[in-house]
């Protein structure tokens, strides 16, 4: 009981305090892994921020990462647009949108 | 189509407290007309139960998906954090419609009441007696939830714990001194407009501090139990905003009907 109430217990100029709990001990489950994600340098673990469209071509398709079989997309075509394009992505089955880019669904693990 | 959820963002698991809310306002509601038309209070206590029953529960299982099972990633946060600054956003305009009253009524009086405020035969309370003393307690328990935060953010979990119970203290001796004044005091909520718009506007207050005391009571319990971190801790920074809201409002209670009203 006696050593279990010094836990964390540190230094302050001459006074004796005890500490919270280390964060990342603290932690669990989803949120751990986005923090450990965060502190390993990937700022997007979830892949959900926009990403910069590529070549487009259909031999070098934008690949866009999915742990799903199906995601949903939209192309902004050009930057002048006031609209989104939407459209479903299938895993296997590269899509082209109304504006001329190719995308292809690319499978990555789940966080 | 496979489902993986790859994503921060929490998709709740079902729950019952929703529709037992929904259920206990309904006879916390219907419970107080019985209280006023029969003069019975069965239905009423009951509604209290079921709601802070399901008060309880609910907010027990937010701890539990946040400490817990790690659910409260960082846009899950900042959904929290919006969620409770709205809320709090609602509760001013809840008290704007109570100001609003006492300076409609306070502004132009009416011949009624004396053409006069405070109207005629009516004694108010000494704003620099009793209510001047809250205001200090209420400006240092402001003081002392911020000592508190910046303990938790420099790790520091013993002083936490001595601000966070002084806050707890100063809330309680400030709802002890309210309660005081109100057995004490010389007129009534039936007493004209006057006794309306001031314990209407001091009496929603006072449960809004109670409400504050209680949360922070939470936070202190949880902080014993380890739930909080130095970055996250998002419990405590929405009971010390909430606090920080009934202090402001005070304030504006002080200085307009306690002071200026005189």
């Amino acid at each position: 009981m006696l050593l279990k109430s010094l836990y964390g217990v540190s230094r302050f100029g001459v006074r004796f305090y005890r500490k919270l709990i280390d964060p990342l001990d603290l932690l669990t489950g989803i949120e751990k892994r986005e923090l450990l994600a965060h502190l390993a340098g990937d700022c997007d673990p979830f892949r959900i921020l926009s990403i910069k469209k590529g070549p487009g071509t259909r031999e070098r398709p934008n690949l866009i990462p999915s742990s799903n079989s199906s995601r949903l997309i939209c192309c902004h075509c050009t930057e002048s647009d006031n609209h989104l394009k939407f459209m479903w992505l299938h895993q296997g089955d590269p899509k082209r949108c109304g504006c001329g880019y190719w995308f292809e669904l690319c499978p990555i693990a789940p966080l | 189509m496979k489902m993986n959820n790859n994503h921060p963002f929490h998709l709740v698991d079902y729950s019952p407290w929703p529709f037992t809310g929904a259920i206990g306002v309904l006879t916390l509601m219907t419970g107080m007309i019985k209280w006023f038309h029969n003069f019975n209070f069965n239905l009423i206590i009951m509604g209290y139960i079921i709601t802070l029953l399901t008060a309880y529960q609910w907010w027990r299982d937010i701890s539990r998906e946040g400490t817990y099972q790690g659910k409260h990633t960082i846009v899950v946060n900042k959904g929290l954090r919006w969620g409770m600054i709205l809320f709090i956003i609602s509760e001013i305009f809840f008290f704007i419609s109570f100001f609003w009253a006492f300076f409609h009524s306070s502004l132009s009086p009416n011949i009624e009441i004396g053409s006069m405020w405070p109207p005629s035969s009516i004694t108010p309370f000494n704003p620099f007696q009793i209510p001047l003393l809250n205001t200090i307690i209420l400006i240092s328990y402001g003081v002392t939830v911020t000592w508190a935060h910046h303990s938790l953010m420099e790790n520091n979990f013993s002083q936490t714990k001595q601000s966070l119970f002084l806050t707890i203290l100063l809330g309680f001796y400030f709802t002890i001194l309210q309660a005081y004044e109100y057995i004490e005091a010389p007129f009534t909520i039936a007493d004209s407009i006057y006794g309306s718009t001031f314990f209407m506007a001091t009496g929603f207050h006072g449960i809004h501090v109670m409400i504050g005391t209680l949360f922070l009571l939470t936070c202190y319990i949880r902080h014993l139990n380890n739930h909080f971190s130095k970055n996250h801790h998002f419990g405590f920074e929405a009971a010390a905003w909430y606090w920080h809201f009934v202090d402001v409002v005070w304030l504006f209670l002080y200085i307009s009907i306690y002071w200026w009203g005189n």
